[in-house]
């Protein structure tokens, strides 16, 4: 029996990546050094910083893996990986570009027209373009296929209706890639289309949702009638599911998956270091340790499948259930090695102010990008079709 | 079979000897060098020596400078198959140790221990001013007694790596001859031979016995942890077969177990788990090519292997439902076998610790990170 999920073969990641390793703590040195980085949980989410996202794209490291010909880095997944664990772990404030870097950006070029990619993708690469996921709505959370929002034919292009909701960033973004259906069909997934949409053209109205702790990420983003030419349909007519999908592999993959709360811990380290340490502390700062590492590892395995070409959706789901189960964790640990009143309230970047903004955040680590018990199912179908 | 890599040729003899396929040869030969626990727990089917044998008659018996990639897998595959025989103590520790400290290194199974002994040289020079009389010897030889406790398939083993602590302070590495010691048989929970071995007076001579540095005391304990790991990783893989073909296969209410959503979920965290010391190991197992880089990954696999035991273990019998708990079925090979293996050589809660003090200590700043990425 192949039993393909556990198919690990160990990642050795390219000669090119130490050093580049290195040029990456070298810059977040220098930011953290001037104040631009507080090591904040969570920061690919809430940490909304347009100027750092340049100050990265001059360097080259936004957009990387896109081809040179659009502006992009030309660089391997593998040396993109190694750029985004590094900013991840650091906790640097990279929301701005988050989802254009990965997946609007790579959507575009595998599907895009060649005016698209010329347009969209030297701005994404130079970290001026930014982006939102416009997929989810009211009733059509898990079962994504049920949207409701539609695209029909005019004259010169097509006109949107219906809203999306918990759309992160849609007041500060340029644009979002919303799904919609542009024909009804016996098969669910089928008659479905993706389109790039102007987030400041009229007829588009974005309504705050906020978060438990009172920010404001979410968003209401209500299409009344939306015109939009030809060249705004991603890919073909129909095959929105496909294109979905695969936009999903790669908002699936990645080390934001169980990195998000790492910042938290190493400030744990920090304090622990300052303090005598118990063999209790020790062995739970060792256990959490253990997990990460091990993690990561699976991790990198789906970023190297992904790399050779290889289909790695099991392996996704596989590497953000158990990832996004420890960023929870890691929060549940941290609060015995080191019993702090959380307070949200307390200086940014304080211990008690992590710690709060972690746990407020929790509840988000295991729902987006698709929960973990339709993860888990993703899982157990893919050992089906190896058995 | 020349087309055949040596790792194939192998698990192929492993699959023979698995008590899980019961039209397997090996499992009915040989109850005359086993003399194995033959309680319900265990009852291992074919034995060290005559797996030996089989390895050899299909030239399947790994050299000294077999890839390390390839002997962790055949470790694993040992753990997946519950094979009887001291595969990882001799690929993974005792074989490397004696290279490391250049003795020779004998063909057969091989075990390791340590602990505290009565070492004395043998001849003591007695012209020495170094120390008290006995601290010093005219050559290494060396006369030892005291007890080994718990010693993995000593029973089996030609020969026992001892790491032990010498005369002259620092620690001494002793090759001995299984004969040399009374053996006292003893099992783990799986009923795997775990002896006691009894030393009288035992002499050992000088071109058996090396000083060594204490790193490769340390070197002893993280290969002995990955060797555990990598049987782990072998074992929970074999619990992931063995449910999946369980629950795809067994019907209620109509449908496979495997239909219900809450089999589903249980049953993903069961692969993931297994996943994850899969990675661990595998990390461990690239960092063996770069000189002394491989010592904090394999206390991570040691680490993750231990503590995913009994997750794996409950989902696994879990889903199993009666049968699983029985002899009946072949799932106790792996979970008995995982239930000991988290204890020997350490236990999560040692690792654990022993990764937490590196962390925690680095001389300040942030470790952590660049000890997870290794740079
Ligand atoms: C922080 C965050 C950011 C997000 N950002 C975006 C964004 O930018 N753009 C966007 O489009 N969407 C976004 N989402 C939405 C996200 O994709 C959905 O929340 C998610 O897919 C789940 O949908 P739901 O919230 O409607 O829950 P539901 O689908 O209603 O599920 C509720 C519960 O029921 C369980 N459940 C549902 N169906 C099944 C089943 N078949 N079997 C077993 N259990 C089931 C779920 O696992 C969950 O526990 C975001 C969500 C969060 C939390």
């Amino acid at each position: 029996m192949a039993l393909s999920p556990l198919a690990t073969g160990a990642v050795t990641l390219p000669v090119e990546a130490r050093k580049l390793r290195q040029e990456v703590r070298d810059f977040l040195a220098e930011e953290r050094a001037a104040g631009t980085i507080l090591g904040r949980p969570d920061s690919w989410l809430t940490g909304w910083d347009p100027a750092f996202t340049r100050r990265l794209a001059e360097r080259g490291w936004v957009g990387m893996a896109l081809p040179q010909e659009y502006g992009g880095g030309g660089r391997g997944n593998l040396e993109r990986y190694v750029v985004i664990e590094e900013l991840l772990a650091a906790g640097a404030p990279v929301s701005a570009h988050w989802v254009a870097d990965r997946q609007a950006g790579p959507s575009i070029l595998r599907h895009g027209t060649e005016h698209q990619r010329e347009f969209y993708l030297p701005r994404i690469a130079a970290g001026e373009c930014f982006f939102s996921i416009g997929m989810s709505e009211q009733n059509s959370g898990s079962d994504l296929a049920s949207v409701q929002t539609r695209a029909e034919r005019t004259a010169g292009g097509w006109r949107l209706t219906g809203t999306k909701m918990w759309t992160g960033g849609a007041h500060i973004n340029d644009y979002a890639i919303v799904l919609a259906r542009t024909e009804d069909s016996e098969d669910r997934h089928a008659g479905l289309s993706q389109f790039i949409v102007d987030l400041r053209a009229p007829r588009i109205r974005v309504e705050p949702i906020r978060l438990l702790t009172g920010e404001h990420t979410f968003n209401y983003f209500h299409l009344e009638g939306v015109e939009v030419g030809d060249d705004a349909l991603l890919g073909r007519p129909g095959d929105g599911w496909r294109q979905v999908t695969g936009e999903l592999a790669l908002e699936r993959s990645g080390p934001e998956r169980f990195l998000s709360t790492l910042p938290l811990l190493t400030a744990l380290v920090g304090q622990l270091q300052r303090a005598a340490c118990s063999p209790e502390q020790h062995g739970r700062v060792g256990r959490l340790t253990a997990r990460l590492a091990s993690i990561r590892q699976l991790s990198l395995g789906v970023a190297a499948a992904l790399e050779a070409g290889r289909p790695a959706d099991v392996q996704a789901a596989l590497v953000k259930d158990l990832g996004t189960r420890f960023e929870g964790e890691l929060v549940g640990e941290v609060r015995e090695v080191l019993p702090v009143a959380a307070r949200f309230d307390a200086t940014r970047g304080t211990y008690p102010e992590l710690l709060a903004a972690a746990i407020l955040h929790s509840p988000g680590y295991t729902l987006r990008g698709g929960t973990n018990e339709i993860l888990r199912g993703i899982i157990t179908r893919g050992l089906e079709l190896n058995s | 079979m020349s087309t055949q890599s040596l790792f194939e040729r192998a698990a192929a003899v492993l699959a023979a000897a698995d008590e899980t396929d019961a039209t397997s040869e090996t499992n009915k030969a040989d109850g005359t060098d086993g003399t194995f626990g033959t309680g319900a727990l265990g009852r291992p089917a074919a034995s060290a020596p005559s797996l030996w044998r089989a390895l050899r008659a299909a030239d399947a018996l790994p050299s000294l400078d077999t890839d390390p990639a390839v002997l962790v897998d055949l470790v694993c595959e040992a753990g997946r198959r519950a094979t009887p025989a001291p595969l990882a103590e001799t690929l993974l520790v005792a074989r490397p140790l004696l290279a490391a400290a250049q003795l020779p290194v004998p063909d057969g199974p091989l075990t390791v221990a340590s602990g505290p002994l009565d070492v004395r040289f043998a001849h003591v020079d007695t012209g020495s001013r170094v120390g008290p009389l006995g601290a010093g010897g005219t050559d290494d030889a060396v006369r030892v007694s005291g007890t080994l406790s718990r010693v993995p398939w000593a029973r089996g083993a030609d020969a026992v790596v001892v790491l032990t602590e010498g005369p002259s302070s620092g620690p001494m590495l002793l090759l001995l001859d299984a004969g040399q010691c009374r053996q006292v048989a003893g099992t783990n929970l799986a009923g795997e031979p775990r002896d006691e071995l009894v030393l009288i007076d035992v002499a050992v001579p000088a071109e058996r016995v090396r000083r060594v540095p204490a790193a490769l005391v340390e070197e002893a304990r993280w290969r002995a942890g990955l060797a555990r790991a990598a049987l782990i990783a072998g074992a929970a893989r074999r619990c992931v077969e063995l449910t999946v073909a369980h629950t795809s296969s067994r019907v209620q209410f109509g449908r496979p177990l495997s239909h219900f959503q809450a089999v589903k979920q249980e049953e993903a965290k069961l692969v993931e788990e297994a996943a994850l010391i899969g990675a661990a190991v595998g990390a461990a197992t690239a960092a063996l090519a770069e000189p002394g880089a491989a010592e904090f990954p394999a206390w991570i696999a040691a680490a993750q292997a231990s503590a995913s035991v009994a997750e794996i273990a409950r989902i696994a019998h879990q889903l199993h439902g009666a049968i699983g708990f029985t002899e009946l079925s072949p799932l106790r090979l792996a979970t008995t076998r995982m239930w000991s293996w988290r204890d020997e050589d350490g236990g999560e809660h040692a690792w654990q610790r022993r990764i937490g003090r590196r962390v925690v200590a680095a001389g300040g700043g942030d470790r952590l990170w660049p000890l997870v990425t290794g740079s």
